[in-house]
């Protein structure tokens, strides 16, 4: 019953609310009433926007020292993270099967566990220096955290579930990862989408003004 | 609640299966191979033989080492790894029960000195993280056959096991680079000086009266630090030559790492739940130290006099409403904070 209702109803239940929940979410920011900007054009928005988008990878030198930590397990999270959701073996074939129709090559099992050792040990330096730093935690919110657990919780129970072995564990890594589907469009989940836009936004009203930042 | 869920049907289907009436006593029936594999396994000749397979240990038709190492580790860390830790956690409870709570002479104060930065307590925090999970899936994995198997049966415990090998493999390289960056953050600090075998000599404060010197790091805690960088270097060699057999390794190698492994890990689990316990309930003001990175300036003079000299010499010590602003919380008096931890 309970597998029926995970591998069922509740993964396209998980998959509309997270489809329709980002698409209302970025077409509420798209279509946000702003003013038309009247002033003379100082330089091109849209090289500004561009030059943005790519200089943002890299912190600017003036707090890098300051922030390297999180940087560098931003890094080793976010690009670990990425491989794995996109390049793990049983990742390709699912979407293959159950979504796109098509596949592509996965990566090797030697580097599916050295992703997922750079997207666990990333994530949880993170989270601790926004627990162990005094402004981040004050600035952190409950989502914040909701997210970086859940998130963690997804990798954890994919994790668990390696050897594939168990229908329990592979279910409950779908089940955690259906919660998350639930919870993204709705939380600070939804910068996977956000931060190239916002980047081009800001990049595009400094490069107007013919702001260098 | 999920995984209990899954479970469940499972749980109740552990009970062995009922045997069949019509042959109670089954049927017994001598294999006619083990003659000659007995002659192979005992016979005065060395073990290894000539074969064209190119591979360690390929040669070796039976490997009568294995059931040595099998016999051993269910004779000796299997038998006696839940007695060690619950004999540990046994001494904890008496020491609470008769001394109670380490407590600091004139409670906290309120004014508080930096003690350690972000950086070492996301350190100390994520390599105590990880060691928590890695020992929580090896306990797993060493006694879930005799523990667990009769409380849940063998489907959940084989399930269990198989989690538990999974992500302790994964995570155990995670392990290692925690612990390089311990070594990178705390050893300095931690090398022994001039005093320190004082401190020993004392018992830390139990053997004798009056107080006990120590600097930023006192003995107990120099020697607990190296204690889990040494080991945990050997954890953690260990656990690579078993993890990754693709290295030429024979099967002796790994049988001697995984009883280094295991042992070292139960020396470690043994002595870290000690370490948890003096750094919360066991002593008055110590866990601030790895929450805030303050530590209250009575708590420094009670247990570490000499850093106490520097400090005050340097002038660094925030008061309660400097150290309260810093961190967003209601400035306490004196009293208030003389009653916490």
């Amino acid at each position: 019953m309970i597998e029926y209702l995970i591998d069922g109803p509740l993964w396209y239940f998980s998959l509309a609310v997270f489809c329709i929940g980002v698409l209302w979410q970025l077409a509420r920011i798209l279509f946000a009433a702003s003013k038309t900007d009247l002033s003379v054009a100082r330089g091109s928005a849209s090289s500004g926007a561009l030059r943005n988008v790519f200089s943002r990878f890299i912190p600017h030198h003036e707090i890098a020292p300051r922030i390297r930590v999180q940087v560098i397990a931003g890094y080793m999270f976010h690009l670990g993270l990425f491989a794995l959701l996109f390049f793990a073996a049983p990742h390709v074939l699912f979407l293959e099967q159950n979504l796109l129709g098509f596949g592509w090559t996965p990566m090797p099992h030697w580097a599916f566990i050295v992703a997922s050792q750079f997207a666990f040990f990333g994530l949880l330096i993170l989270w601790l220096r926004r627990m162990m730093n005094s402004v981040s935690r004050l600035i952190s919110t409950l989502d914040d955290h909701v997210a970086a657990i859940l998130t963690f919780v997804v990798m954890l129970t994919g994790c668990l579930a390696l050897l594939k072995g168990f229908s329990e564990l592979r279910l409950l890594h779908r089940f955690t990862v259906e919660l998350l589907l639930i919870y993204f469009p709705f939380s600070c989940l939804m910068h996977t989408f956000t931060f190239i836009p916002s980047r081009a936004f800001t990049g595009a009203w400094f490069g107007r003004r013919g702001i260098d930042a | 609640m999920l995984l209990i869920t899954l479970l469940l049907p499972q749980a109740a289907s552990a009970a062995p299966p009922p045997q069949p009436k019509d042959f109670p006593q089954g049927v017994s029936a001598v294999s006619p191979g083990s003659d000659l594999w007995r002659e192979i396994r005992q016979r005065d000749l060395p073990v290894e033989g000539i074969t064209q397979v190119q591979g360690v240990d390929s040669g070796v038709l039976i490997n009568a080492e294995g059931d040595r190492w099998a016999r051993f580790r269910i004779e000796n860390p299997v038998r006696y790894a839940p007695t060690v830790l619950l004999f540990v956690i046994a001494i904890l409870v008496l020491f609470y029960a008769l001394r109670g709570r380490v407590g600091i002479e004139g409670g906290l104060s309120g004014s508080m000195v930096k003690r350690f930065s972000d950086y070492e307590r996301v350190v100390h925090w994520t390599l105590a993280i990880v060691f928590l999970f890695l020992a929580l899936t090896g306990l797993i994995l060493l006694l879930g056959r005799t523990l667990l198997i009769p409380l849940f049966g063998h489907h959940i415990f084989s399930l269990l096991a198989s989690a538990s090998k999974e992500s302790h493999n994964l995570f155990g390289p995670i392990f290692l680079v925690s612990l390089i960056m311990m070594v990178v953050s705390f050893a300095r600090r931690n090398i022994y000086e001039k005093g320190d075998l004082t401190w020993l000599l004392k018992g830390g404060g139990f053997i004798g009266k009056g107080h006990v010197s120590g600097g930023f790091f006192n003995m107990g805690e120099k020697s607990w630090y190296w204690m889990v960088i040494l080991i945990g270097l050997v954890i953690s060699i260990s656990g690579l030559i078993l993890v990754f057999p693709n290295f030429g390794q024979g099967r002796v190698i790994m049988a001697i790492s995984h009883v280094v492994h295991v042992f070292g890990a139960i020396i470690l689990i043994a002595v870290s739940i000690g370490h948890m316990y003096m750094g919360s309930i066991g002593t008055e003001g110590s866990m601030e130290a790895m929450k805030s990175g303050y530590v209250d300036i009575n708590w420094v003079e009670a247990h570490h006099d000499r850093w106490a000299r520097q400090v005050k010499e340097n002038d660094k010590i925030l008061s309660a409403e400097e150290f309260a602003r810093l961190h967003g919380r209601k400035p306490e008096s004196t009293d208030t904070a003389t009653g916490q931890s």
